[in-house]
């Protein structure tokens, strides 16, 4: 993993599995939590690793369909946006915005991921 | 039928809140108040037979929803207000103080009380039940280093909190009629795997009924059906199911069989009456479904009921229970299937059993295998045909059987 001005190269491309999450941790972020990089549907997406209503790590939910399922309760959340999509939870997960390119996946905590 | 204006909820449980939450996603923008006997903010009731009991969650870890979300979401809070009556007829309920409250639709949330072991000396001091956070918290003061504890009851509850016990250092040894409990709903590979945990873990295991308590200088003993001698202890936790609370619901005349009958939409047999969680029980169905999750799923058939909207399927049903370390997670009723295919080595300790119909999985139990249950959660959902080979082909991932 390396830093640079363009983010946190978290991964080499290919490195996380089609429906498979990884889990950056809160000292590798900078951020005060763990982030989860998700790998769904061809595209990346990353979220506050730490489901919004338990504590749990949504990096070891179930992706799917655009969605993350907590391994706890069950609650999901929008991969795109964030937005908890059945109860328990009722708080959005922060987004950050994940790109790919120089054969890496780059995060970049803190900033909002962009539609 | 015109929109409600104003809701009343009696109870401030899970089923409750999730009522209001689906309400207001749903638009709802009436008034909401919910009505809870207990002071404080509601708290969710899962943690108290694991870490409320260990001593790592304090009241404010196990709030079901923030003080904020109160404001938040304008639902009014009467803590310590209990209810004497509903009066559906007149559109309102009437509160412990004689104080009558209008609304013109009304929630029982009322939840269940534990059912107490029906023998003599039950009510010795020594024995407690488990429901509350007072519950928990009388019962965590006698969990010392060193205690001799008798939980009865090998089901969730009983098996969570023996479990508890035992790491906090008690003396425990848990008392169950039943060889191998819960083997009706997770199967006998899963159930089996289970309750012999306890014994691995220093748990001294008994297969008997109680027949009564009796008071001793220090602590009680404990007599047993069979050849069984007394168990001498210092507590007792009976964790044997409870008894659904629908003494408003009888009062006003609804139909209660077992729980307060239920049609879609959590409806009651009256109008402008719903019932949601451990105290309602739906129409067709034996059981009352007391779990975590069918009391947030039935909160928001309730919601989708009362705006008059069509309820969504509520799909398999699905519980969790930690003990020794472990999960279970359950998906569907075991005794629905024809069959069972392992997927793991049950020596292992971690392993799941599929309960098939047909080429259909209707069920599953699993420990420590959570990514199995969501798999066959779908499956089932979805009713896909399957393979059975695959099921137990540890080589094969299970995903590809939902594409």
């Amino acid at each position: 993993m390396s830093t640079t001005g363009t983010g946190i190269r978290v991964a080499d491309l290919g490195g996380i599995e089609e429906g498979e999450a990884l889990k950056v941790s809160a000292e590798a972020t900078g951020h005060g939590d763990a982030i989860a990089v998700f790998h769904d549907g061809g595209a990346y997406y990353a979220l506050d690793d730490t489901c919004s209503h338990g504590q749990a790590s949504l990096s070891e939910g179930w992706i799917e369909d655009g969605e993350v399922e907590c391994p706890l309760h069950s609650a999901r959340f929008c991969l795109k946006s964030g937005v908890p999509l059945c109860m328990p939870a009722t708080v959005a997960a922060r987004t950050h915005r994940v790109e790919v390119h120089d054969g890496g996946i780059w995060l970049h905590p803190g900033e909002e991921a962009t539609g | 039928m015109s929109p409600p204006r104003s809701i009343a909820l009696v109870g401030a449980g899970l089923a409750a809140l999730s009522t209001c939450d689906a309400l207001r996603a749903q638009g709802y923008d009436g008034e909401l108040v919910l009505y809870s006997a207990e002071h404080g903010l509601p708290y969710d009731r899962p943690p108290l037979s694991k870490d409320v009991l260990l001593g790592k969650a304090r009241r404010d870890d196990v709030l079901l929803r923030p003080e904020q979300w109160y404001d938040d979401q304008r639902v009014s809070l009467r803590e310590g207000a209990p209810v004497r009556a509903i009066r559906p007829a007149e559109g309102g309920l009437e509160l412990a103080d004689g104080t009558v409250e209008a609304a013109d639709r009304l929630v029982l949330a009322t939840g269940g009380t534990p059912r107490p072991l029906p023998v003599p000396g039950a009510d010795d001091p020594a024995v407690h039940l488990l429901r509350t956070w007072e519950d928990a918290e009388r019962l965590r003061a006698r969990l010392l280093p060193g205690a001799r504890v008798a939980v009865v009851g090998a089901g969730l509850i009983g098996a969570e909190t023996a479990a508890v016990a035992c790491a906090l250092g008690c003396l425990v040894t848990l008392i169950d009629p039943v060889a191998v409990p819960l083997a009706a709903v997770v199967g006998d590979d899963v159930a089996g795997v289970l309750h012999r945990r306890h014994t691995d873990e220093g748990i001294e295991v008994i297969t008997a009924g109680v027949e009564r308590v009796e008071r001793r200088p220090h602590g009680v003993l404990v007599h047993l059906g069979g050849d069984h001698g007394p168990v001498a202890v210092d507590t007792v936790v009976v964790g044997i199911g409870i008894r659904p609370a629908i003494e408003l619901a009888q009062a006003a005349g609804l139909v209660v069989d077992n729980g307060i009958v239920v049609s879609e939409g959590q409806r009651t047999s009256r109008p402008h009456v719903f019932a949601v969680g451990d105290v309602a029980r739906p129409d067709g169905h034996r059981v009352r479904h007391e779990h975590w999750e069918a009391a947030q799923r039935g909160g928001e058939a309730a919601a989708y009921g009362m705006l008059g909207l069509t309820v969504p399927e509520p799909g398999a049903s699905w519980f969790w229970s930690d003990r020794h370390g472990s999960r279970l997670e359950a998906v569907g009723t075991m005794a629905q299937a024809e069959r069972t295919v392992l997927r793991g080595d049950p020596a292992d300790g971690a392993f799941t059993a599929f309960g098939l119909r047909g080429d259909r999985v209707v069920a599953a139990a699993a420990i420590d295998r959570s990514r199995d249950v969501k798999v066959a959660r779908r499956l089932v959902d979805r009713g896909v045909a399957v393979d059975a080979g695959r099921l137990a082909d540890e080589g094969a991932d299970l995903r590809v059987l939902l594409r």
